[in-house]
């Protein structure tokens, strides 16, 4: 998927104007959140013990994470998985083909998975003559219709039923069905095939546990378990930063994760795969470690705790300007305020300039975060890499540094503050060139007190002093 | 060492550990703490119910295999696990009798799925089906309907406790390729957030509690 974020106010221009799209993303958005704050008890001193307590075991995670990758290898190798890893998106997705090949496979189920999207694994599957099937029902559907997801958890959650209507009976031959559940009734039939012919399952993972060598899935639908299970071959592709380092972490982190998804106290299929068995999983299970610029964000002391989201979704679902543009507004694979970083992080400023300022800082989504992520501390540290690694507009920097001497000096401060006043009164803001941009589209610029503070300050000393005489 | 493993872990231990000062909660807590005066069997067939599992509490095997036939009505075949895994004397039997064969593993196209499980968690409602040879984890996926036969003995209070119970045997807990906590019946909200049951597993999860 090509990075777009650079158009991130005209594509969220177009999402607007829509009015399908935000009418579906706030209502789909408000709902999640309603019942993630039922189910987190949100608020109460239970709830914020437990985040903190979700949070302390990611961080120490990433804390010991070289360790604690060694030690996952290990036993994964012990139950059974091949263990690889790829340093970079071109390496996983050549593993991938190289795990194809070897096997012989024509056709792959896939299972929702944000890393596969990262690192647009898809299109190099069917560029290898691979037949690749998403087998999430909203990823199935994007995928039919040729579009992205736009959300981490809801990939679909700017079509509306009626959309969704549409687009089954024009890319599957739907007829006409009124009932959703009648519609979910055709896709599970005629899905079911797919599973049943793959011979190779592709999926993510939420976490891997590192003393047992586990990977562990969460999910709703059964097409995880259906794509751990019936292909002979499975591969599960894993950001490097998804290690946990014991079984009772792992016990916090996946309770803690459904409830701040979908308000689930735990997703329908809570799966632990332990590597290969006698009762008939798949024959081969490989899983891939993911780096992919991951390590370059962990070395930045700044941004390491990025790493520690678990893709829940929750800062999408609290966050005003998602809610209002929608995921694909952002550019890439990952929105929202989540997004607002990570993508920066993976993409590199320059092609994502615009999506720092993205946010209107309200806080909400550190508040949400189920392991408590600075989301808003970072969002100003990118501001800062913007301006001092000169990815900004050439105007706002050479604007910032007039503003910076003029604020060094009393005198010129004032002398700028007469002057504006002046200007203001003579209507300047109508004839000058607008220098704030959009913000003066919406709003007119507020006029200047008759006398300064510093003026009405002199006065005031002055009669101070004269009535002590 | 291959180079993107020795490069990528390399990278990682470049600088001094992050969150150098990380202060460790003071007490662990449980997601959903219970008293221990709760009734976990209440509490668990509420919590199911919630989920729109169906669950009956038969007052005999007897009554038990009843329902189950019931379930099964004019269907010739189900997927099963080994009988002496699931905890209803006399089923292998009743379903002889009623000419119902078991299908091979894996059999696409059967309705009913029956099987026992390992543990069953009070406070989400779940049931915790651990694949051993015997027990296949086709049952509790392929068909629509999937019965589950359990004793009351084996509702545990959450998945905390469960999984503090794996932790005194880790290597037992590995020893077993996929354990999976079932949450009430497949479903999804993909269209307009509507939610549907049935999705990809089964629609429709059938607990039968025996004392």
């Amino acid at each position: 998927m090509d990075v777009q974020s650079n158009n991130f106010i005209g594509l969220a221009e177009i999402a607007i104007e829509q009015g399908t799209i935000p009418q579906a993303v706030s209502q789909g958005t408000r709902m999640a959140n309603g019942r993630r704050m039922v189910a987190m008890s949100a608020g109460t001193e239970h709830g914020e013990a437990m985040r903190q307590q979700a949070a302390y075991a990611k961080r120490y995670a990433l804390q010991h994470l070289a360790d604690l990758l060694e030690e996952a290898e290990e036993r994964l190798t012990e139950n059974g998985f091949t263990v690889l890893w790829a340093e970079t998106a071109e390496e996983a997705r050549q593993h991938v083909l190289a795990i194809a090949q070897r096997h012989h496979i024509t056709r792959v189920a896939k299972s929702k998975s944000m890393v596969t999207e990262e690192i647009a694994l898809n299109d190099a599957l069917i560029e290898a003559q691979i037949e690749v099937v998403e087998t999430d029902l909203g990823e199935y559907l994007l995928q039919i219709n040729n579009e992205a997801p736009s959300h981490i958890v809801i990939p679909v959650i700017h079509k509306s039923k009626d959309e969704v209507r549409a687009l089954m009976q024009d890319k599957m031959g739907m007829p006409y069905i009124e009932d959703a559940s009648e519609m979910v009734a055709f896709a599970r039939q005629r899905m079911r095939k797919t599973f049943l012919e793959a011979e190779m399952g592709i999926t993510g993972g939420n976490f891997v546990i590192a003393e047992t060598g586990s990977l562990c899935l969460a999910t709703n639908e059964g097409n995880g378990r259906m794509v751990t299970t019936l292909p002979r071959v499975q591969v599960s592709l894993i950001g490097i930063e998804k290690i946990v380092a014991t079984v009772e972490d792992y016990a916090t982190l996946a309770q803690v994760l459904p409830r701040s998804g979908t308000g689930q106290n735990l997703t329908v299929y809570t799966n632990i795969l332990n590597g290969l068995s006698v009762d008939g999983g798949a024959e081969h299970q490989y899983l891939i470690f993911v780096d992919n610029g991951r390590s370059r964000i962990y070395a930045d002391s700044r941004y390491t705790e990025a790493l520690a989201c678990l893709r829940c979704g929750a800062c999408l679902n609290t966050c005003p300007v998602y809610r209002s543009t929608g995921g694909h507004a952002y550019g890439w694979v990952y929105g929202g305020p989540i997004g607002a970083v990570v993508s920066p992080l993976l993409k590199g400023l320059d092609q994502t300039t615009p999506l720092p300022n993205a946010s209107s800082l309200c806080g909400s989504c550190k508040q949400v975060c189920p392991v408590d992520i600075d989301i808003p501390r970072m969002l100003l540290d990118l501001r800062h890499d913007i301006i001092t690694q000169h990815h900004g507009e050439f105007l706002i920097s050479a604007s910032m540094k007039v503003w910076e001497q003029v604020n060094r000096s009393p005198q010129l401060f004032e002398l700028g503050g007469k002057m504006a006043q002046l200007g203001l009164q003579m209507g300047a803001d109508e004839w000058v060139p607008n220098p704030l941009g959009d913000w003066k589209a919406y709003r007119d610029f507020p006029g200047f007190a008759p006398q300064s503070f510093r003026a009405q300050w002199r006065k005031h000393h002055k009669e101070n002093k004269h009535e002590q005489q | 060492m291959n180079s993107s493993k020795a490069n990528i872990l390399a990278r990682l231990r470049q600088h001094p550990a992050p969150f150098a000062h990380l202060p460790a909660p003071q007490t662990r807590r449980v997601m959903h703490p219970l008293d221990d005066s709760t009734d976990l069997v209440g509490l668990f067939c509420a919590q199911a119910q919630k989920l729109s599992a169906q669950v009956s509490l038969p007052a005999s095997p007897a009554q038990a295999i009843e329902l189950i036939l019931q379930l099964i009505g004019e269907d010739r075949s189900v997927l099963a696990w080994d009988f002496p895994h699931i905890p209803l004397h006399g089923l292998e039997d009743a379903l002889q009798q009623a000419h119902i064969e078991r299908a091979p593993d894996r059999s696409d196209g059967v309705r009913v799925g029956i099987s026992g499980v390992d543990a069953a968690l009070a406070s989400t409602g779940s049931i915790v089906v651990s694949a051993r040879e015997g027990r296949s984890r086709a049952v509790s996926l392929l068909p629509a309907l999937h019965i589950a036969v359990l004793t009351t003995g084996q509702i545990l209070p959450h998945l905390d406790a469960w999984l503090a119970h794996q932790q005194t045997d880790l290597a037992g807990f590995r020893a077993v390729g996929n354990h999976i906590i079932i949450t009430g019946a497949s479903r999804t909200a993909d269209i307009g957030m509507e939610l549907v049951l049935g999705a990809h597993g089964p629609a429709q999860l059938q607990m039968v509690i025996l004392p």
